[in-house]
């Protein structure tokens, strides 16, 4: 057993922990097997020493074995430490990606307790400021969008969600109570009850529906280009057509409830 | 500029013949861990960090390209020996074979080259 000063002794100490949690989770080679051989090494390193081995000393051989983080071949790392290396060293394009996709998933698995949404807004930002990025340098997503658009898909569905079902929710949770529309008393119920309230309540629904999306499509046509910008590049081909198109169904659905309400 | 690519290049390179050279020193005999290291570290430009060399060998023992074994010493510690095994030195041998025919290749494009 090798004499090391209680300095160089806890130095020792440090440097074998290190290479123990660089060492963590390969199933390539055998950590003990490692450590046995390293503790072999600094002893006949310094088998010449005479008295307690100073840290400098002991310093020359370890910086001679080098960092343990830096032993291993990145294919032999298990796959979280593949992607810690790449977040904490890897180039800015592939961090952000990574970073991206990590506040996605902690941000679903954390949505129970509520804090998972600022980490969802967090992730879109992120994977924004990834698509950015790419843009200005003219390279396209590749194989980071598995990580990017996810978080991006998201916001825009749930914001696009709100915009289009909960006004309509909204108004038709305000007009209905048991069947009967609050303003509407004058429409009368000539079938059996069931029929009456499901023709009631459709009728309701789909002509809110039918006139909040048209009233909105006339907004999203005014605005679809920030909108285009703000949820690139998943709304890379949105235009005002599609404004027209939400018009149009509009329109149908509307119909569709003022038949139900007032003629049938 | 220049010099990080060589330096990158070189690295490169000399991380994918370590196994080779690993198994190339254990061919002559059996070698404990510190005594392999050394040997490499005489080659000019071989090892890149010393420590790389026990993963390798942990590797080249999982997969039973090597074995080890503990033996008395007389100057210290038991020391754990390394040695190949059949397979190593069938491996071995294909392997020494595939880097001369990439030797060869090489030299017939410089050869091109001076033409």
């Amino acid at each position: 057993m090798i004499d090391l000063t209680p300095e160089a002794r806890t130095r020792f100490e440090q440097y074998l922990s290190r290479m123990r949690s660089a060492l963590r989770g390969t199933r390539a080679v055998e950590p003990a097997e490692i450590e046995q051989n390293v503790r072999e090494h600094v002893e006949l390193a310094l088998a010449e020493a005479s008295g307690p081995v100073s840290t400098e000393r002991l310093d020359a051989v370890l910086a001679q074995l080098g960092p343990p983080e830096r032993w291993l071949p990145e294919d032999e790392l298990p796959w979280w430490r593949r992607i810690a290396q790449r977040v904490s060293t890897g180039p800015e394009d592939w961090r952000l990606a990574y970073l991206a996709f990590g506040m996605f998933a902690l941000g679903l698995l954390s949505l129970p307790v509520g804090v998972g949404l600022v980490f969802l807004v967090c992730a879109f930002l992120l994977g924004r400021a990834e698509c950015e990025l790419l843009s200005t340098r003219g390279e396209s997503l590749g194989a980071r969008r598995w990580l990017v658009l996810p978080s991006i898909w998201l916001v825009f569905l749930t914001a696009a969600g709100v915009a289009l079902i909960l006004p309509v929710a909204g108004l038709s949770g305000l007009g209905l109570s048991d069947g009967r529309i609050h303003f509407l008393q004058g429409i009368p119920h000539t079938r059996p009850e069931t029929i009456e309230r499901t023709r009631v309540e459709t009728g309701y629904i789909a002509l809110v529906a039918g006139v909040w999306w048209l009233f909105f499509s006339a907004i999203f046509a005014a605005i679809v280009k920030p909108v285009r910008a703000f949820f690139l590049p998943v709304t890379e081909h949105l235009g005002r057509k599609h404004a027209l198109i939400l018009a149009l169904i509009g329109v149908m659905v509307g119909s569709i409830g003022a038949v139900l309400l007032f003629v049938i | 500029m220049a010099d990080e690519f060589y330096v990158n290049w070189t690295t490169q390179v000399r991380k994918g013949v370590l196994e080779l050279a690993i198994l190339n020193t254990l061919s002559a005999g059996p070698l404990y861990g510190y005594d392999i290291v050394r040997r490499l570290g005489d080659v000019d430009s071989l090892v890149i960090t010393e420590g790389t060399i026990y993963p390798i060998l942990s590797r080249l023992r999982n997969e039973e390209y090597v074995e080890s074994y503990i033996e008395e010493s007389s100057s210290g510690p038991p020391r754990k020996y390394y040695r190949l095994t059949p397979r190593g030195r069938e491996e071995l041998r294909r392997m020494n074979q595939h880097w001369q025919q990439l030797h060869e290749s090489l030299g017939v494009l410089r050869k091109e080259k001076k033409r």
